[in-house]
């Protein structure tokens, strides 16, 4: 690369001033250095190709990934068998299926994922993966999912610039599920201030045993309480009925490391059943997009 | 080593830079289609999941 000059063969080279008839030694010396040198730039280039492939070619691969999991999700749900109750099952999901998708309008009106089930390497490559085990949408529990947060579509990258009360809707076959992120842990003492706010109906610092439970937190990646139905709390959960119904995203912190985890929690505030007569309803909540 | 692989490529200028041209863009290929999503998982930044 750098050595386009350095003649056709090394009789050709040109001897510098100084060099005496035993040039041959720094000659040797000379031509090692700099196949260290080249070898250091080399090494440079890919890293930074590295980087690339990392932020930009993952990126392109998962968006298709995404595309094809959110057509295949929508032929599911058209092709389905008509049901009579309109509710949702989830049952016999098998790893990297998609039946939810997701939408947080607070970080732009055209932020959609279709959700998968499962958290394996290759489901997270497509999108975000739903924690096997953990509650479906709107149903009482802690519906948990994790995303990627550098690369691969980084669906979850921004999920730190949340504020209380942001919604995440969670569209279904046949519902659409409206959560809001839950009040900040500085928020919590001074809850009243933001109340009023109409965007925070329905949301409020729960009593115990959720009295942990705040809008954001950074955790221990092994800290595995914070996907329990009751938050660091897990054996607290009780019965179904007792549960609210939360939704928890995590995702790895600080950015470009694993060192910790991004976790978001959100609370089920209000739910839209479809009406096949109105296919082109959309939940007001998606217009939050400021 | 650039200099040695320059001065082994066969034919006239022309042919040699585009020879050249191809050899870089099939070692880019195999950064990006072999090494890199091998060594990808075990770097740090890909686990967003609690245990």
């Amino acid at each position: 690369m750098s050595t386009l000059d350095s003649g056709d063969s090394p009789a050709e080279s040109p001897v510098g001033p100084g060099q005496g008839p035993d040039s041959g030694d720094s000659e040797r010396v000379r031509s090692v250095v700099r196949g260290l040198g080249e070898l250091l730039i080399t090494a440079g280039l890919v890293v930074l190709l590295f980087v690339v492939y990392e932020v930009y070619v993952t990126d392109l691969v998962s968006a298709g990934k995404q595309r094809e999991a959110t057509s295949a999700l929508e032929d599911t749900w058209k092709a389905g068998p008509p049901e009579e109750e309109r509710v949702d099952h989830f049952e016999g999901l098998g790893e990297g299926a998609g039946f939810a998708k997701m939408f947080v309008p607070a970080l732009g009106s055209d932020y959609a994922f279709t959700i998968l089930e499962g958290t394996t390497e290759k489901t997270l490559e497509v999108g975000p993966g739903h924690y096997p085990g953990t509650a479906y949408p709107g149903q009482p529990g802690n519906f948990a999912v994790a995303g990627h947060r550098v690369g691969k579509g980084a669906p979850f990258n921004d999920i730190d610039l949340l504020n209380s009360c942001d919604a995440i809707v969670v569209e279904t076959r046949f519902s659409w599920f409206v959560y809001r992120v839950m009040p900040k842990k500085d928020e919590v003492g001074r809850w009243a201030e933001k109340a009023a706010d109409p965007r925070c109906k329905g949301v409020a610092p729960l009593g115990a045993p959720y009295d942990e439970v705040v809008g954001q937190e950074i955790v221990s990646p092994r800290d595995s309480s914070v996907i329990a139905p009751v938050p660091h709390r897990p054996g607290a959960e009780g019965s179904v009925g007792e549960q609210v119904t939360l939704m928890t995203l995590t995702t790895c912190h600080p950015r470009f490391s694993d060192r910790e985890r991004l976790i978001v929690h959100a609370v089920f505030v209000q739910h839209w059943a479809k009406d096949p007569a109105h296919p082109e309803f959309r939940p007001p909540e998606l217009k939050e997009t400021s | 080593m650039y200099g040695w692989i320059w001065r082994h490529l066969p034919g006239p200028m022309a042919v040699r830079a585009i020879t050249a041209c191809l050899l870089i863009a099939a070692v880019v290929a195999l950064l990006m289609f072999v090494v890199f999503p091998w060594i990808e998982p075990k770097l740090p930044f890909n686990q967003v999941t609690t245990e």
